[in-house]
């Protein structure tokens, strides 16, 4: 069997699933439970001042019939005192030394504020501290969270605050609302971070009742916005892991968090270059024991593939990734209908029709029968066909040998500016 | 015509310029799509294509950079 171990950044884990900052860790008998259920490590619910919470505080989204598409909430940090805290953390890391026990912190941005929580938090035992530079509401409002999260100059000031006075690894947890995540992670690591952590929850509204006319969730007939998560985001926080992954500058380990939901998710954040990953939507809908199945299929997963271990996947695509311009535009893949397969419900062929290329034809046989044909030589290959049809196996998208050999838009760009060059210096 | 019998026609014209001889001398590329200028070293002309498909254009992007190679 595979060996799941993970070290991040010097935190030692039995497998690479973390429970996310959030309510599943809110307090020691959640995060007991969790490590007896098979959780390698918990992120702890965010230390900071108690706040105070609003009834009413999640909303999902659900869309044609799979519930929690996607999760918002408007919840604050812990609203609990620290003592409470610190003392259940010490607890639980007694009763489970092997498993990681992460602090998530979150105070005002000045230097004495990080420093007293720190050490406060290092003093019960835990393995690292994760920088809270993420929530996009209510803390927001009060400079904390993703206000600061969002201002580069903040982000590393604060992540060397903590450095001066942590003595384990410290990983800043970044905001995805934010045009270019890795302007903000490479500060964390100027600031000293030993790993980034992404993404916190992006800015959402729900939705709107069309009935009363009140926002989802509202409190008493007044709605904020709040934090997106859950696997209608996983897109975005994988494509934001990637950019980091291939950063030169971010030259320090990433825990993936954002709509992980199974341990494919997982596997898809690792190749892309995390070396754990957290999860909250996922354990919040379907409960801690759901990381059975992840590890039973993380680990047979690793079998098929005869890899010795979970870290032997980190980073596995991330030279695979790469910008637009590097794409060969001379690759060409066009769509197959299998006749045997095809039920004839002609969606490839609307979706053609009306929002493609008009490539996909309505034929019928000698004996009248109804079939759909691809015109090879109009397919650009955009996939849309496959992504309608409903049936698995009826379309295929292969690839055509081209006559042409490989050429990225960078290289035909330079081919015709050093002709230009050429007649310039005649 | 379909985009693919257009692009054939280009392919063609352009195939037939460089099998007379002439070379790419200058593209121009705008709205309209690109202005290919072809040079014949032999007859000192130039002639001038509007490549206006997309794998038109690649097509000639392929033969500027086989000649740059
Ligand atoms: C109800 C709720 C409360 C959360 N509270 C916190 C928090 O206190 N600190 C934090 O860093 N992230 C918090 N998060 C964000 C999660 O840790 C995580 O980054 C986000 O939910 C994306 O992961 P997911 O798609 O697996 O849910 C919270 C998320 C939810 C849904």
């Amino acid at each position: 069997m595979a060996d799941l171990n993970t070290n991040l950044a010097g935190i030692k884990s039995p497998n690479p699933f973390w429970l996310a900052s959030a309510p599943p860790t809110n307090s020691g008998y959640q995060v007991q439970r969790a490590f007896e259920a098979g959780w390698g490590g918990a992120v702890w619910k965010t230390l900071g001042d108690p706040i105070l919470n609003v009834s009413s505080r999640f909303a999902a989204v659900s869309f044609n019939g799979q519930r929690v598409a996607g999760f918002n909430n408007i919840e604050l940090i812990t609203d609990r005192p620290l003592e409470v805290n610190l003392k259940e953390i010490y607890e639980t890391k007694k009763k489970f030394p092997n498993h990681a026990i992460i602090a998530s912190l979150m105070v005002e941005p000045k230097q004495e504020k990080w420093h007293e929580i720190v050490k406060r938090v290092e003093d019960v035992g835990i393995d690292g501290l994760e920088l809270n530079f993420g929530c996009p509401h209510g803390m927001a409002e009060r400079g904390m969270g993703s206000a600061s999260g969002q201002v580069p100059e903040l982000v590393e000031k604060q992540t060397y605050w903590t450095k001066e006075a942590a003595k384990t690894p410290v990983i800043v947890k970044l905001t995805p609302n934010i045009t270019d995540i890795t302007v903000t992670a490479e500060s964390a690591v100027r600031g000293g971070a030993d790993a980034v952590s992404m993404i916190n929850t992006i800015n959402s509204l729900a939705g709107v009742d069309i009935n009363t006319w009140n926002t989802i969730p509202h409190v008493g007939g007044k709605g904020a916005h709040g934090g997106y998560c859950g696997p209608a985001v996983k897109p975005i926080a994988l494509n934001m892991v990637a950019e980091c992954a291939r950063n030169p500058l971010i030259n320090v380990p990433i825990s993936g968090i954002g709509g992980i939901s199974n341990w494919q998710d997982a596997v898809e954040f690792m190749l892309m270059g995390a070396t754990g990953v957290q999860i909250c939507t996922a354990a919040m809908h379907h409960g801690f024991r759901i990381v059975e199945d992840m590890i039973e299929g993380l680990s047979n997963y690793l079998d098929e593939k005869g890899l010795a271990s979970v870290n032997d996947l980190v980073g596995k695509s991330v030279a695979r990734y790469s910008d637009w311009g590097e794409l060969d535009l001379n690759y060409k893949i066009v769509a197959r209908i299998n006749k045997e397969v095809c039920i004839n419900c002609n969606k490839c062929h609307i979706a053609c029709e009306d929002t493609s290329h008009q490539c996909i034809d309505m034929l019928q046989d000698s004996n009248g029968r109804p079939y759909l044909r691809v015109r090879e030589d109009d397919c650009v290959g955009c996939n849309l066909c496959s992504i309608v049809c409903p049936v698995d196996g009826a379309i295929d998208m292969v690839e055509l040998k081209s006559d042409l050999p490989p050429m990225t838009w960078n290289e035909r760009q330079s081919a015709i500016g050093l002709l230009r060059q050429r007649n310039t210096v005649k | 015509m379909s985009d693919y019998q257009e692009y054939l026609a280009e392919r063609e014209q352009i195939d037939l310029l460089i099998g007379e001889g002439y070379q790419i001398e200058h593209v121009t590329e705008n709205l309209s799509g690109a202005f290919v200028d072809f040079k014949s070293k032999k007859a000192g002309d130039m002639k001038q294509l509007h490549i206006k498909t997309a794998d038109g254009r690649k097509y000639f992007s392929v033969i500027l950079i086989n000649r740059n190679r």
